[in-house]
């Protein structure tokens, strides 16, 4: 395993976020810049002081877009990476800019994601591959698979699982940044068009247009900037794995419902936090069934029993273990380069306690976790 | 077997399928088994997937195999060529790999986890103006097989 050898404290000190949704009249680079803006506003750093940015995004939109978006900002010629790393490109390129921060290299850093998608099913592979002909090459069908398993190993009933999607509209009623907010009930989810059974319409997330930004700072280097930091959230670990083999051989999503447990072993060992100190997840729930095995990854739960919690209504704002508090995948939607930077905007916002109508009680400890096609899994832990 | 006067067809992916007859009647999965920590993989190998080693043996794969799981698609992904709705399964090998593959002649109503299935062959058109390739699938092993010949 990685030796981690963090050196100095980074805390997250801006955020931005552009309205989840579809957005015909914004181009990539515009939308993207339109986070940033929001995140350099959230903090009062000036763009010509930002040393470092890197982009998450998935679809091809020409070359050069993290460029293009910053370009109008001016050109001040500092390093700007983009980012693909599957659903995980925004947290890839915030896991870039904290290690850029811990190793001394800059002070400050500009990690940001946005996505323009077309609609229908997400394939992973190119169009001229055999796995178009054989059929496995549908993300939401590996979910349905890992559901079906789960299913049959937990006796979990569908109601649990539509339970995930009920609440996740509970939360994302509470969020003007939502691209899904209309509320429903267990029935409503189970008699939604479905899609590869046993997953319905509305238990897989919507693909969604969007942009998240967020301004790391190394906290030695606060007061050169003129930062407050009591507005600022401490980093305490960021992991980021890839496929382990599991004894199944593919690396297919349908193979590994519980790859996120080594980036999770990995982040509470370089926090020094455990499960037990976590006081709210977000979680990468692309299909109901991911929010549970990603909560059982976590060590949230025991394995096979994040339905129950759910059930119980410990994952809900009001709960021990509120989960996706701003929607999560589900409502707030998901702009695959944009989803792992707006679970950073999430849990600093909590963890300030600026989340108004959804704010969970006294968060101190919150984690994000971030799962892509590759078993391209980020966990990352904030503290105030 | 009977004989046909077409041309030879090809498999979906010459890596995974081999056919053992010109009519693609037939066919073994294939696979790549290491010879330093005896981990099995489906498909094409250099390094063990496991512990990275170079030295691996070309294996035939077993045609018979475990439902693990299974799903019926009902919104097919861009390039589909079969009906829809489509069941994807994924099969469990007595060797170990996993294989998603579509399960034919089944009523949905008999799909359980646990279920024995086999190995079986149909050719599909890849794509409108496309080769006619043969895609690997699986059916229950109740009904009687089309056993690959020794060969």
């Amino acid at each position: 395993m990685t030796q981690f050898k963090p050196n100095r404290e980074v805390m997250v000190v801006g955020v931005g976020l552009h309205p989840f949704g579809r957005f015909r009249g914004k181009d990539l680079a515009t939308l993207a810049r339109e986070a940033v803006l929001e995140a350099l506003k959230d903090c009062g750093v000036r763009w010509r002081d930002i040393p470092v940015a890197y982009f998450g995004h998935v679809y091809y939109q020409g070359m050069s877009v993290g460029e293009t978006a910053l370009a109008s900002l001016g050109l001040t010629g500092i390093p700007i990476v983009n980012v693909e790393n599957a659903c995980s490109s925004g947290s890839t390129a915030f896991w870039q800019a904290y290690w850029g921060i811990t190793s001394g290299v800059f002070d400050l850093a500009l990690a940001f994601g946005a996505e323009k998608v077309p609609g229908g099913p997400v394939t992973v592979t190119a169009a001229d591959s055999p796995e178009r002909f054989i059929g496995g090459d549908h993300m939401m069908a590996g979910y349905a698979l890992r559901m079906r398993r789960y299913m049959e190993e937990t006796g979990a009933p569908p109601s649990a699982l539509a339970q995930v999607s009920v609440k996740a509209r509970q939360n994302a009623a509470l969020n003007p940044y939502a691209h899904r907010r209309e509320t429903f009930t267990v029935e409503d989810v189970l008699s939604s068009r479905p899609i590869a059974d046993p997953l319905t319409l509305y238990q897989c997330c919507p693909t969604s247009e969007g942009s998240a930004a967020t301004v790391l700072c190394a906290r030695d280097a606060l007061g050169s900037y003129g930062l407050d930091e009591s507005r600022a959230i401490r980093v305490i670990a960021a992991s980021l794995t890839s496929g382990n083999y599991n004894g199944r051989g593919s690396d297919h999503s349908a193979f590994s419902p519980y790859r996120t447990e080594p980036a999770a072993l990995a982040a509470y060992e370089m926090s020094g936090v455990g499960p037990e100190d976590v006081d709210l997840v977000q979680v990468h729930d692309a299909a109901t069934i991911g929010e549970l095995q990603q909560i059982e990854s976590l060590q949230l739960t025991p394995k096979g029993e994040a339905w129950r919690a759910t059930v119980e209504g410990r994952t809900a704002l009001t709960g021990d273990i509120p989960v996706n508090t701003d929607g999560g995948l589900l409502a707030m939607g998901h702009p695959f380069g944009a989803t792992g930077i707006r679970m950073v905007h999430e849990t600093v916002t909590q963890l300030r306690g600026e989340a108004g109508a959804r704010q969970v009680n006294n968060p101190r400890v919150g984690v994000a976790q971030c799962s892509g096609a590759g078993d391209v899994t980020t966990v990352q832990i904030f503290a105030r | 077997m009977p004989t046909s006067s077409r041309k030879s067809l090809a498999p979906v992916d010459p890596r995974r399928l081999r056919l053992n007859d010109p009519d693609g009647s037939s066919g073994t999965l294939l696979g790549m088994r290491c010879l330093n920590c005896e981990v099995c993989v489906f498909g094409e190998a250099i390094f063990c997937q496991a512990c990275s080693s170079d030295n691996l043996e070309s294996v035939d794969l077993s045609s018979c195999g475990i439902l693990y799981s299974y799903t019926i698609v009902r919104v097919p992904p861009d390039g589909w060529p079969g009906p829809v709705p489509y069941v994807l399964g994924e099969v469990e090998l007595p060797e170990g790999p996993h294989v998603l593959a579509e399960v034919i002649d089944i009523d949905h109503a008999d799909l359980q986890v646990g279920l024995e299935v086999r190995l079986a062959l149909e050719p599909v058109q890849a794509g409108e103006s496309g080769p006619t390739l043969m895609v690997y699938k699986w059916a229950p092993s109740a009904v009687p097989p089309a056993l690959p010949q020794e060969g």
